[in-house]
Parts: structure tokens; sequence; C-alpha cells
């Protein structure tokens, strides 16, 4: 039998509690916990001492890592991650869980849809992007692409790398099609691909439940020569962002206040209390 | 029935069994009177695999795009269903905007419900094998490496295959009827 470990465990255990529970109608697919674990090693060894952005990341990924390493349970790390995503439950569950813990030196979160323009203030700064978008099963990965144009916009002229985690089953003709309109996509903006990790994670995903994805990495082989400027996504483009006749519709998520964060909805039980006591 | 099963058609694939204590002859029959009073029918349904406005909606839109009309075909089989006989009060097409449920059509212990026309009640076998998964993470894959374990219902486009299928490949279907705009909604 495999060796279990404990305090990585209950460690991504905190990280799992943390997560909102997942919007499937805006592909939230949540990743297994010992992919989590495993990703979060990944991540800490390919992206180590970088800046990285994460555009997107309902699994947790970024967080997940962080928390590792800071409670000594990763060698390597990230030197700073922030996460853009446009659930403002997933932005502020990073902000609560790094303050809880004290390590918002080295996360941060804010809100963002990928539809508009990347703000300056986000425009070439990083070493590296990581993002699990929606896996654009029916719109020829249209979805995959706004995804990795943004963190490509967000990462540096030279020495840019990037981590693309998408579907990829051999027998899944969409999960190959798409895999290479990405890769053809990124040698277009000068990123090559740099190491291919076939089938390695699992999700929460009923319908499919032995879909997996791949870690796709690619890095920028050519520098990034003169101005670029970050653009509105046009209409068409996000027309299928989650499928045939599933347009993009939502600008935000926002997150409803709560006292109770974390724990049960107040409306899915009912206290029955003993005779006489209230 | 041979005019419906024609390569390319849009179906939705449904077992069905006892629902919210109810037997399926009883919800049959009541279903029927709801399409005399109401002119359509709110067929109750829960699980993940046919959200309706990520799968049953787009499927429906995109065959209507092509003129094609989706029709629920469903299988009876023996089951427990054993949640509440809650009624729904309310329905919404985007989840967002409720109204209160027409006049006549009564659904229980379900969170979304399929809008469709008169039910036939006829019996053929469908092939699993003849079915490509047209919605979602599995599209392209065949009806027999979806239709497994909990997965019980699923968006499909028919294309003959000329293998003989296996026994077990063959599902009988009871009943059937066309969808109607706006094809799925949520309920509460
Ligand atoms: C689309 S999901 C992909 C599946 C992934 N395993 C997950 O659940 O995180 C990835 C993240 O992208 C975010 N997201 C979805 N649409 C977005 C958009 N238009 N702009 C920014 N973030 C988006 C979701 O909130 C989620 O956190």
């Amino acid at each position: 039998m495999a060796m279990l470990n404990r305090e990585i465990m209950n460690a991504v255990s905190d990280i799992i509690m943390n997560r909102p529970l997942p919007i499937r109608e805006v592909d939230q697919i949540y990743m297994k916990a010992g992919d989590l674990a495993l990703q979060s090693f990944f991540i800490g060894q390919r992206f180590r001492d970088l800046d990285v952005v994460f555009i997107g990341d309902g699994d947790a990924v970024a967080l997940s890592t962080m928390y590792l390493f800071h409670c000594d349970l990763l060698d390597v790390a990230p030197k700073s991650i922030h996460l853009l995503d446009f659930d403002e439950r997933i932005v502020n569950s990073v902000i609560r869980f790094a303050d809880k813990y004290r390590f918002t030196n080295r996360i941060s979160a804010s809100l963002y849809n990928v539809i508009d323009p990347l703000p300056s203030t986000h425009q070439r700064r990083y070493d590296a992007f990581y993002t699990n978008p929606p896996w654009g099963a029916s719109n020829e990965g249209e979805s995959v692409k706004a995804f990795v144009e943004r963190g490509i916009q967000a990462t540096r002229d030279h020495n840019a790398q990037g981590a693309i985690v998408i579907g990829d089953d051999p027998a899944l003709v969409w999960t190959q099609e798409v895999l290479h309109v990405i890769q053809e996509a990124s040698l277009g903006e000068d990123f090559i691909v740099s190491e291919m990790v076939p089938a390695v994670h699992n999700y929460h995903l009923d319908d499919a439940p032995h879909l997996r994805s791949c870690n796709c990495l690619v890095r920028r082989a050519r520098q990034r020569t003169g101005t670029y400027s970050s653009e509105a996504l046009s209409p068409d483009r996000y027309a299928r962002f989650y499928g045939r006749n599933n347009p993009l519709r939502i600008r935000y998520i926002r997150e409803e206040l709560s006292l109770n964060v974390g724990r049960a909805v107040d409306q899915t039980y009912k206290l029955e209390f003993l005779e006489g006591k209230s | 029935m041979i005019r419906i099963l024609t390569n390319g058609a849009g179906l939705i694939f449904m077992k069905i069994g006892i629902h919210a204590q109810e037997g399926v002859e009883d919800i049959i029959a009541r279903k029927k009177r709801e399409y005399e009073q109401a002119g359509m029918i709110f067929w109750g349904y829960g699980g993940n695999t046919c959200h309706p406005t990520t799968f049953i909606q787009p499927f429906a839109k995109t065959q209507a795009e092509h003129q094609a009309q989706v029709f629920l075909m469903m299988h009876k089989m023996t089951s427990n269903h054993n949640a509440d006989p809650v009624s729904a009060k309310q329905y919404s097409e985007d989840g967002i905007e409720w109204k209160p449920i027409p006049e006549g059509i009564q659904v229980v212990g379900s969170r979304y419900a399929m809008v469709i026309g008169n039910l036939t009640e006829e019996q053929f076998d469908l092939n699993l094998r003849n079915l490509v998964v047209a919605m979602g993470p599995k599209r392209g894959a065949l009806g027999t490496d979806y239709i497994q374990g909990h997965v019980d219902k699923g968006c499909f486009e028919y294309h003959e295959r000329a293998e003989t299928p296996e026994e077990t490949e063959l599902k009988h279907i009871d009943l059937y009827s066309p969808l109607k705009p706006p094809y799925a909604v949520f309920l509460k």
C-alpha cells in the first residue's frame, strides 16, 4: 500500500474545507484531493521562486501550494502568487485563508473576468502563468485560448513560462483537438511546449468521472518586442464560452455575506429540540 | 418511431421509475391529464448530467437551429425514490427570474423539469451503441460508455452503426415525447 502522509492530507483537507461549493454552470469542477496535493508539489518545483499569476483557480492549487510550503510540507514554492478569478467567493476564500494562517506576503487575489482587458497593473508583471480554464469541449478551445492569452499578457517579455491544465483523453476526440488548437495558438504567441505530462488529474465530475487533465507546460522561446494592447474579448469569442448556445453572460459571481462561512447553509437543515427546550 | 430515429437526430435518454414515492403508471396517468389541462407537461428530474441551462437548453436550441426536434425517450425500470413529495411552487428558465407553476401542472420532489408535449406510449428497442454523447465533457463517446453506474440519462445524437448490438446494449423504450420551448426549467 502507498504511504499515507497524515500532515499533507490534513493540510489539503484544510484547503478543501475552504473551497466554496462549485458552480457547474461556469465550469467549476474541482480537482480531487490526492491530485491537488501532487499538483501543488509539481507547481512548487516547476515555478520555484517565480512570481506567478493564476487565471482562474476554483481547484485552489495556488492556495494549496503556498499553504503546504508555509507548513514546511514543501521544500520549494513560487516567490508569490496572484490569483485572478471572476468569482468573488473564490477570491475572498483565498484572502481569508491566507490571512488566518498568516502568509498574505506570498499570495493575493483579485476579481477579474477574462472578457475584460487585463488591468495594466497585471500586464508583463509575472514570470509565469497557470490556468485550468473551461476546457472547450464544444467551442474548439476558444475558452482555453482566451484564458491562455490573458496569462501570456500578464507575463514578462522574456523567459516567461506557463502551465495549461486541460482535458486529455485519447479516446475523446475533442480533447485532442483542443490540445492541438492550444499548442498551435501558443506557438503563434512564441511559446513552445516545454513539457507535457499527459492525463494526470482527476476531478469531481459526475458525467465523466474518468476524464483527466494534463499539465501542458509552455515557455517563451522568442523575446516579445514592441508593445501590445490587451483588448476586451469580442462577442463572437464568448458566444460559446461554456459550450454551444451557452454564452458567457456573467460579469462577476458575488459572494453573499454570511456569518457562518465554511459551515452548512442554514436552509439545508432544521434543528429538532429535546422536548421542552428551544 | 422509425421516422424519429434518423441519423443525426437529437434525443434525451432517461431511465424512469418510482419517483417521490409515486409509481410510474400513476405518474404517467397524472401527466397525461396535465397535458389535457395545460397543453404541456413538466417532467420532473434531478441529478447532475442534464442541467437545464448547460445541457438541455443549449442542446435543444442547437437542434432547433437545424429545424430538428429533440425527443425525450424513457426507459422504465424498477427503482426506489423516496424523496418527500414536495410540490414545486415556482419555475424558472434561467434560475434568476421565477414564475408561478402554470395552472394544471404539478411536479413533485424534483429540482428540474423537462418541458414536453404529449406522451406516446410505444415500445421499441434503442441501441445504446447507436447513441453518441452530444453535450458536456464526454462529447463524442458512445452511449454504452456513458449510461453506466449513477449516470442514468443524457443528451445524444443518433448514429446508426453496422455492428449487431449485444443484448445488454439494447434498452427498451416505453414512452416518448417531444421537448417544447423552453425545453428545461429549474423548480423551487
Ligand atoms: C472554469 S474553472 C475550470 C475547472 C477547474 N478545475 C476549476 O474548477 O477551477 C476555473 C476557474 O475559472 C473561473 N472562471 C470561469 N469563467 C471565468 C471568466 N470568464 N473569467 C475569470 N474566471 C473565470 C472559475 O470561477 C474557476 O475558478
